[in-house]
């Protein structure tokens, strides 16, 4: 059973989003008893050493074979099988696009499909390995649900949430080990309904993944200066809260924050969804720039794309005062 | 309860060996200290010790008899 511990927590922020899976997956057959894990031979990085131990007949491992996985799973979805198909997150939704497609969301199998080291988690590998364009694809595949967690606590309570989800899902996991912690203690994670962090008349904030803890200090900086912001955790990409979106229109600046290209992810989905509203804030979108980096070491790729909470709140603070200009 | 008991009983709870095994403990000498048990490991004595600990001094901290060398930095003796 998971207790959420300051502790455990800790733990978790240490291990990265990953180990943070591994660690509810351990969870997953009580939760459901048909559940099966695949990897495409990241079992340890997947952090499922432990349940690779505990339970041998429920990991397979298919290899450095991506799209055959996800077809491996959709065969097994429709035998009965709660199947999490686990790789990095670039080749779960670039390489493996058509099969995500056709046999994930045409099917609408009851896949779980775990995107690893989304963002520029693994940059020192380069651009083959980064992931910046995974919610582009992801949301744009009718039926998929979409799912960023802030933490890692965030992720285990998502990784049980997607258990008891029925249909195709992307879970996109990001950061690196000793990931900032959100959230220390229990919380409500509903797939679909965005959490409120902090109020402020000022500004609105949307982050998801890692971007919500940066978010938080970005908010913190501003206050500094008078700046209130409200600052929202939008875990899940699709289906939109849109009544989260809605509530953020009194805002004199609304921000949206993600570790991904600037098109196509969380901003634009804002941006889509209060297209028709006539009367509304401006949106900075704030995210990577829309380009493929040499590979570089995780933090320094941040700074780059201005996505430190120091750089996040100068952004906003730039646009803010060309706002009330 | 001292620090040499609290960070005895870090190890005992955290990997369910017997205190007298505890000395020549290493990372990985039993099934439980894995990578994910080593976090466990320091999150607990981060809390207990109040500290906060580097994560070179996470990745350095191989043995029991290593842990005590590098919680000194801290200012944790034991």
């Amino acid at each position: 059973m998971i207790a959420y511990t300051r502790a455990s927590t800790r733990a978790w922020s240490m291990l990265g989003s990953s180990g943070a899976f591994g660690l509810a997956a351990m969870e997953l057959p009580e939760l459901d008893s048909s559940v099966a894990i695949l990897s495409a031979d990241l079992s340890f990085f997947s952090g499922l050493d432990r349940f690779r131990a505990k339970y041998p007949e429920r990991l397979f491992n298919i290899g450095i074979a991506e799209q055959n996985m996800v077809c491996v799973a959709a065969g097994m979805a429709k035998e009965g099988h709660k199947v999490f198909a686990t790789t990095y997150a670039t080749f779960a939704s670039a390489r493996s696009c058509d099969q995500v497609r056709v046999s994930m969301g045409y099917m609408q199998s009851d896949i779980k499909l775990v995107g690893l080291a989304a963002g520029l988690s693994v940059g020192i590998l380069g651009p083959t390995h980064m992931s910046i364009e995974d919610l582009a694809v992801m949301r744009a595949i009718p039926n998929m649900t979409v799912v960023s967690p802030a933490d890692c606590t965030a992720t285990v309570k998502a990784t049980l949430a997607a258990a008891k989800h029925k249909g195709p899902m992307y879970l996109r996991l990001t950061g690196v080990q000793n990931n900032p912690t959100v959230y220390q203690a229990d919380f409500e994670f509903t797939i679909g309904k965005a959490i409120r962090l902090r109020d402020g008349d000022d500004i609105a904030i949307i982050a998801t993944g890692t971007m919500v803890h940066a978010a938080l200090e970005a908010a913190t900086l501003l206050a500094e200066r008078q700046i209130a912001c409200t600052v929202i955790d939008m875990h899940t990409i699709k289906p939109l809260d849109e009544a989260a979106v809605k509530e953020t229109l009194g805002a004199k600046l609304l921000v949206t924050i993600e570790e991904h290209n600037k098109k196509g992810g969380l901003g634009g989905a804002v941006a889509e969804c209060l297209a028709l509203v006539p009367r509304k804030p401006p949106q900075l979108v704030l995210g990577m720039t829309d380009e493929f980096y040499h590979g570089a070491d995780y933090h320094y790729l941040l700074e780059k794309n201005g996505l430190t909470a120091r750089q996040i709140a100068e952004s906003i603070l730039a646009s803010y005062e060309q706002v009330l200009a | 309860m001292t620090n040499l008991q609290k960070y005895t009983k870090a190890f005992v709870e955290a990997f369910d060996v017997a205190e007298d095994a505890l000395p020549t403990l290493v990372y990985q000498a039993v099934p439980s200290w894995d990578s994910v048990g080593h976090m466990g490991l320091m999150a607990v004595l981060e809390e207990a010790f109040g500290i906060t600990l580097d994560i070179d001094d996470v990745i350095d901290f191989s043995s029991f008899v290593r842990g005590q060398e590098l919680l000194r930095k801290y200012g944790v003796e034991i």
